[in-house]
C-alpha cells in the first residue's frame, strides 16, 4: 500500500486544492503544507526498505488487463529508491520557490505540480512496462500546461515541441513494448508486461547485423530515452523548453523529468538487452561524449543565464549517460550519484536564476555585473552551487563526476580522454558567467536598482528555499557513503548479473508484512494528519 | 419458410423491433394531433424511453446466449445473432440516444418537422442494427440503404439551407454511387459462390479466392463500396464537406453509428478468409497501403483546418485507417480474436469519444453558415473551467495519450496488428498518431493558452442535455481508460464465435 500511497496521495491533493476556495495564499499554503506531508510520507521508504537485499521490494501486483498481461505492478529497488525521494524532495521546494513567480491562475498551476509529482513518482515504481508507459506519458500533459501557461512569450512554440518530440520518441518504445509481450507469450507460456518476465527473455542477437531482434528493440526504447534525457542530437527541445517554461517548470523539468529517461536506461535498455547493449554502447558513449563537450561550448557562448544552465544539462546529463554505459559498478553508480546531484545543483540554478529573474525580468548576462557587492547572500548561495556544479571536490558535484569517470576509465578509456575536457570546459562556462555577472563593473541592472535603493538579495522565504538544496549539496560531497548505502547492493547486483539480470519479489518480506500491522498504519496517519 | 419462426426468434430481434415501434410514436402521434407538433413527452421522452427498452432487451439477449446458447442464425440463416451483433446493436443504441439528447436544441433542428425528423433518425438506427444482425450480403445491403436514406433527408432537413443542402446532395449522389458499386460486387460474389451469406461463403472463400479472378473482383468491389461508407481513402472526399454540412449531433450519429456497423459488416465479410490466400497478396498490401494513406492524409491534412468540425472529419478518416488495420489483421489470420476484439473496442470507444466531441461543439453552433473554428474556444478555461476540462479529455483521447480510452484502443488495434507481423503498418500507425497530437492539441492550446477574443466569443447558450452527454462520455472515457480490462475481456468472449 506504501507505494501507491506515496504515488497517489498528490491526486487526492490535487483535487482537495481544485474544489477548495479561489484565496491564492491559502491555496499555496495548502500545496506545500500538502507535498511536506507526501515529503514526510516517503521518509518512510527509509525505514521499510531493506537497502542489504537486492531484491524488489514493498511489491504491489494486481490485475489490469487481464487478457494481455498487463498489470499494477509497483515496486522499489535501490535504483530507484533515491529518484523517489528526490521528487518528493524537490516538489514542496519548488511549490515555495514559485510563491511569487506564479502570478495568475494559481489553482490551476498548483494542480499541475501535484499531478505531475504521481506522475514522476509512479514512473519511478511502475514495474509493469505498460503502466510505466503511462506514467511516462501522463507526465506530459502538466508539463504541457506548465509551460504552455505559464511561460515566456514563445511559450506555445516550446511546449508543442516539448511534447510532440518526446512522444514521438516513447510510441516507438510502446511498440517494442507490445512486441515483448508477445515474445513473453511464446517463450514464457503467457503474455506479460511485467519487467520481471521480460528480464527472463532470450531475445536473439546477432552482432552482425542491425537488424537483429535485440538490436532493434534495444534502439525502440534507447531512442526515447535519449530524446528525454535528451542525449545529442536530440536535445534541442530542451532549450526551448527551458527558457519559456516558469521556473518551477524548469526545476521540476531539469531536476526529475530528465531523470526519466536515465533511469529507463537503468531499468529497461541496459538489463532487458545485455548483448545489444554491450555490442552497441559505444553509440550511447559517443553520444554522451559529444552531449558533454557540444552542451559545455554551446553554454560557453549563450547571453542567457536560463539557456546557459539548460545546455549545462545537457552536458551534464552527458556524464550520466556515459556512466551508465560504462557497464561497471563505480560507473553506474556514479551515474545515479549524479542524477541526484543534477537535480538539486541543476534545480537550485534555476531557482537562483529565476530569483533574480523576478526582481529585474532580465536574463541576461551582459545586464549585470558587479551584483556580489549589491546582493552578498543571493551572490554566495550562487556561488556554492556553481561550485558543485563544476564538481569542486566536498560537493556532491565531485563524487558523482569522479566515479563515473573512474568507472568509464577502467572499461572505456578512449571515451574518458574527450569526456574529461567537459570538466575543464565545465568550469570555464560557469565561472565566466559568475565573473561576469557577480564581479567586475557594476552593471545596467544593477545600477538601476542602486538608484533606486532597492534590495537586489533574497528574502528569508528565498534563503528557506535555498538552506536545503546547500545542505544537500555539502552532505552528499561530504558523507557519500550515507547516500551509496541504500543504492548499492542493487547496482552490484544489476553489475554481477548483467548478462543474465533477474529481479525477485522480496520473499522474506518482513517490511512488507509489518505495514499491514495495526501500529503502522497509525503511525502513517499520524504523519499525514 | 415461415416455420422456421419461433417467438424465440422474435425476442432475439427485439431491439430492432422495439425501436422500430417508436419510431412511429411521434409521427402518429402528430397525424392523429391534427398536424400539430405533439409534446416533448411524446416526440423525445418516449423514443428514449423506446431506445433504453431496446437496451435491456439487447442486455437480455446477451444473458440469454451466455445462459441458455441460443440459436445463433435464425430467419434462414440471413440474420446472425452473436457477440459482433450485439455490441455493434449496443453501441448504435448508445449513440441514437444521445445524437437524440442533444438533436432536441440543436439549432439546425426543424422544429415544426421534429417528429419527422425523431422518426427518420431512429429508423436509420433500426437499419443499422440490420447491418449489424445481418448475415447476408444482400440484408446487410438493404440496411446500409435505409440507414443511408435517412441520413440524406435528415441532412437535407436542417435549418441551416446553404450548406446542409449541398452536403445532402454530395452525399446522395457519392453514397448512391457506392451503393451501385457494393451491389455490383455482391453480384460477382453471388455468381461464383452461389450464396450471399457470409457463413456459407466462409466455406468456399479460401479455395474460390485462389482459383477464381471474378470473385476477387467481387470481394474488391463489395469493400470499395462500403469503404466509402466508412470513408477511407481513396473514397473519404465527401467527409469533410457532409460533416460540416450536417448539424454536430447528427454528424457524430452518422459518424459513429455508420462507421460501427459497416466496419461490423466488414469484419464479417473479412473474416470469411478470401484474403489469407497467396493470390490475394497484391489486394492484401493494397489495403495496407489505404490503411497508410487514412492515417497520414486524415492526420496530416487536419493539420491545416481551423475549422473545428473538418478537424474531426478529417480526423475520422484517420480512425478509419486505425480500424482497418485491425480489419487486416482479422483478414489475414485464420484465428484473430485479437484483431476483432480489438477493432470492435476502437468502434466503441470511438463513438463514446465522437459523442463527446461533436456534443460539445452542438453549444457552438448557432446560425446560419456557422463556421465554429479553434478560434471560438480561446481562452474557454477561464470562462467554463469544467467544458474546457472535458474538451480536453475528447481531445487527449482522441490523440490517443493515456491513461484514457483512446489510448487502450489503440493499443489493442497495434497489439492485434503486431501480433500479425504487420510492423510496418504499426510503425505508420504511430507515426501518424504522433502527428495528429499537434492538431488535437490545438483546442487544448486555444482554451488555455490564449487570451479569450470577446468579439469572437458572443454569449453561448447553456444546454442541460449538452452537460448531460459531455458528462456521461467524459467520464466513460476516464473510467473505461483506467479499467478497460473487463469490457476488452467481455468483447473478447463474445467475438469467438466470429471464428
Amino acid at each position: 500500500m506504501l507505494l501507491s500511497l506515496i504515488t497517489f496521495l498528490p491526486v487526492v491533493f490535487a483535487l482537495m486544492i481544485w474544489f477548495s476556495g479561489s484565496n491564492e495564499k491559502a491555496l499555496k499554503q495548502m500545496a506545500i503544507a500538502f507535498t511536506l506531508i507526501e515529503f514526510a510520507l516517503s521518509l518512510l521508504l527509509f525505514r521499510y526498505y531493506d537497502p542489504s537485499v537486492a531484491t524488489l521490494q514493498l511489491v504491489e501486483q494486481h490485475t489490469w488487463v487481464s487478457q494481455m498481461g498487463v498489470s499494477y505492478f509497483m515496486g522499489l529497488d535501490g535504483i530507484s529508491f533515491w529518484l523517489v525521494i528526490l521528487t518528493t524532495f524537490l516538489t514542496p521546494i519548488t511549490l515555495l520557490g514559485s510563491w511569487t513567480a506564479v502570478k495568475s491562475k494559481t489553482k490551476g498551476f498548483l494542480v499541475c505540480m501535484l499531478l505531475l509529482e504521481t506522475s514522476m513518482i509512479g514512473t519511478f515504481l511502475a514495474m509493469d512496462a505498460i503502466l510505466f508507459y503511462v506514467f511516462f506519458e501522463v507526465s506530459l500533459i502538466p508539463m504541457y500546461f506548465l509551460v504552455g501557461i505559464w511561460g515566456g512569450a514563445n511559450r506555445l512554440y516550446a511546449t508543442m515541441k516539448f511534447f510532440i518530440y518526446t512522444m514521438f520518441g516513447s510510441v516507438f518504445m510502446l511498440l517494442a513494448i507490445i512486441f515483448m509481450m508477445f515474445m513473453a507469450q511464446s517463450q514464457l507460456g503467457f503474455m506479460s508486461a511485467s519487467l520481471l518476465d521480460f528480464y527472463k527473455l532470450e531475445i536473439p542477437f546477432v552482432a552482425e547485423t542491425f537488424f537483429s531482434t535485440q538490436t532493434l528493440l534495444f534502439f525502440a526504447f534507447s531512442l526515447a530515452f535519449a530524446i528525454k534525457v535528451p542525449t545529442f542530437p536530440f536535445h534541442t527541445w530542451l532549450p526551448d523548453a527551458h527558457v519559456q517554461a516558469p521556473t518551477p517548470g524548469s526545476v521540476i523539468l531539469a531536476g526529475v523529468m530528465l531523470k526519466m529517461g536515465t533511469y529507463g536506461f537503468l531499468r529497461f535498455v541496459i538489463p532487458m538487452f545485455p548483448q545489444a547493449t554491450e555490442h552497441w554502447a559505444w553509440v550511447l558513449l559517443a553520444l554522451a561524449v559529444v552531449g558533454i563537450i557540444y552542451g559545455a561550448l554551446v553554454a560557453m557562448v549563450q547571453t542567457d543565464m536560463k539557456k546557459l544552465v539548460a545546455y549545462s544539462s545537457v552536458s551534464h546529463m552527458g556524464y550520466v549517460l556515459l556512466g551508465l554505459f560504462a557497464l561497471n559498478t563505480l560507473g553506474i553508480t556514479g551515474a545515479i550519484y549524479q542524477m541526484l546531484n543534477h537535480g538539486i545543483s541543476t534545480g537550485a540554478l534555476f531557482l537562483l536564476v529565476g530569483m533574480v529573474y523576478e526582481r529585474t525580468h532580465t536574463r541576461e548576462i551582459s545586464n549585470y555585473g558587479g551584483l556580489a557587492g549589491y546582493a552578498p547572500i543571493f551572490s554566495i548561495l550562487f556561488v556554492i552551487v556553481t561550485m558543485s556544479s563544476i564538481a569542486v571536490p566536498m560537493t556532491n558535484g565531485f563524487i558523482g563526476e569522479f566515479l563515473i569517470l573512474q568507472g568509464t576509465f577502467l572499461a572505456k578509456k578512449e571515451f574518458v580522454f574527450f569526456a574529461v575536457t567537459g570538466v575543464v570546459l565545465a568550469a570555464a562556462y560557469m565561472l565566466w558567467m559568475v565573473k561576469r555577472v557577480f564581479f567586475g563593473k557594476m552593471g545596467k541592472v544593477v545600477q538601476e536598482f542602486k538608484d533606486k535603493n532597492e534590495s537586489l538579495d533574497i528574502n528569508a522565504r528565498e534563503f528557506a528555499v535555498m538552506l536545503p538544496l546547500i545542505i544537500m549539496i555539502f552532505w552528499m560531497g561530504l558523507f557519500p557513503g550515507t547516500i551509496l548505502k541504500w543504492s548499492d547492493t542493487s547496482v552490484k547486483h544489476l553489475v554481477n548479473n548483467i548478462s543474465k539480470y533477474e529481479l525477485v519479489i522480496h520473499k522474506n518480506s518482513e517490511a512488507n508484512k509489518s505495514l499491514y500491522s495495526k501500529n503502522d498504519k497509525l503511525n502513517i496517519k499520524e504523519k499525514i494528519n | 419458410m415461415l416455420s422456421t419462426f419461433t417467438t424465440m426468434d422474435l425476442y432475439l430481434l427485439s431491439p430492432m423491433i422495439l425501436l422500430f415501434i417508436f419510431s412511429l410514436v411521434p409521427v402518429f402521434t402528430k397525424v392523429l394531433n391534427k398536424n400539430n407538433e405533439p409534446s416533448d413527452m411524446m416526440s423525445l421522452y418516449l423514443p428514449l424511453i423506446g431506445i433504453v427498452f431496446a437496451f435491456i432487451a439487447t442486455c437480455g439477449i446477451i444473458l440469454i446466449k451466455i445462459v441458455n446458447g441460443a440459436p445463433k442464425l435464425i430467419f434462414s440463416g440471413s440474420i446472425m445473432v452473436d457477440g459482433l451483433a450485439m455490441w455493434s446493436v449496443i453501441i448504435v443504441l448508445f449513440i441514437t440516444f444521445f445524437a437524440l439528447v442533444l438533436i432536441k436544441e440543436s439549432s439546425f433542428t426543424p422544429k415544426h418537422l421534429f417528429s419527422e425528423y425523431v422518426m427518420l433518425m431512429l429508423n436509420a438506427a433500426v437499419g443499422m442494427m440490420v447491418v449489424a444482425y445481418s448475415n447476408d450480403f444482400i440484408l446487410t445491403f438493404i440496411g446500409i440503404e435505409m440507414a443511408s436514406l435517412c441520413l440524406y433527408m435528415l441532412i437535407a432537413m436542417s435549418e441551416e439551407t446553404r450548406l446542409s443542402k449541398e452536403a445532402a446532395i454530395k452525399y446522395f449522389v457519392l453514397g448512391s454511387l457506392a451503393s451501385a458499386i457494393l451491389l455490383y460486387g455482391i453480384a460477382f460474389i453471388f455468381g461464383t459462390t452461389g450464396t450471399t451469406q457470409f457463413a456459407e461463403i466462409t466455406e468456399t472463400a479460401a479455395t474460390l479466392a485462389s482459383t477464381s479472378r471474378l470473385f476477387l473482383v467481387g470481394c474488391v468491389l463489395v469493400f470499395v463500396g462500403l469503404g466509402f461508407k466508412v470513408s477511407i481513402f481513396p473514397f473519404h472526399f465527401w467527409t469533410p464537406d457532409v460533416y460540416q454540412g450536417s448539424s454536430s449531433p447528427l454528424t457524430a450519429f452518422m459518424a459513429a453509428g455508420i462507421k460501427a456497423v459497416c466496419f461490423a459488416a466488414l469484419l464479417r465479410f473479412f473474416a470469411t478468409g478470401f484474403l489469407a490466400v497467396d493470390r490475394a497478396s497484391g489486394l492484401v498490401s493494397t489495403i495496407q497501403w489505404l490503411a497508410v494513406m487514412s492515417m497520414m492524409l486524415g492526420n496530416i491534412a487536419a493539420l491545416r483546418q481551423n475549422h473545428l468540425k473538418r478537424i474531426l472529419a478529417y480526423s475520422s478518416i484517420a480512425h478509419s485507417g486505425y480500424l482497418l488495420m485491425g480489419l487486416l489483421v482479422v483478414g489475414l489470420s485464420t484465428n484473430s480474436v485479437l484483431g476483432a476484439s480489438g477493432t470492435l473496442f476502437y468502434l466503441f470507444s470511438y463513438a463514446i469519444m465522437t459523442i463527446g466531441a461533436f456534443g460539445f461543439l452542438s453549444l457552438f453552433e448557432k446560425s446560419e453558415n456557422s463556421m465554429v473554428t479553434v478560434d471560438h474556444l480561446k481562452g474557454l478555461a477561464y470562462r467554463r473551467p469544467y467544458l474546457a476540462l472535458v474538451i480536453s479529455i475528447f481531445m487527449l483521447s482522441l490523440a490517443g495519450i493515456p491513461p484514457l480510452l483512446g489510448f487502450f484502443s489503440k493499443f489493442y488495434i497495434f497489439s492485434a496488428a503486431m501480433k500479425q507481423g504487420l510492423y510496418w503498418l504499426v510503425i505508420w500507425g504511430v507515426v501518424s498518431s504522433v502527428i495528429s497530437v499537434y492538431f488535437y492539441l490545438k483546442p487544448v492550446v486555444y482554451m488555455y493558452m490564449k487570451q479569450e477574443d470577446e468579439a469572437l466569443v458572443g454569449e453561448f447558450k447553456d444546454s442541460a442535455s449538452v452537460s448531460f452527454t459531455v458528462g456521461v462520455s467524459a467520464a466513460l472515457i476516464v473510467i473505461v481508460g483506467l479499467s478497460s480490462g473487463p469490457l476488452y475481456a467481455l468483447i473478447r468472449g463474445s467475438v469467438l464465435s466470429l471464428f
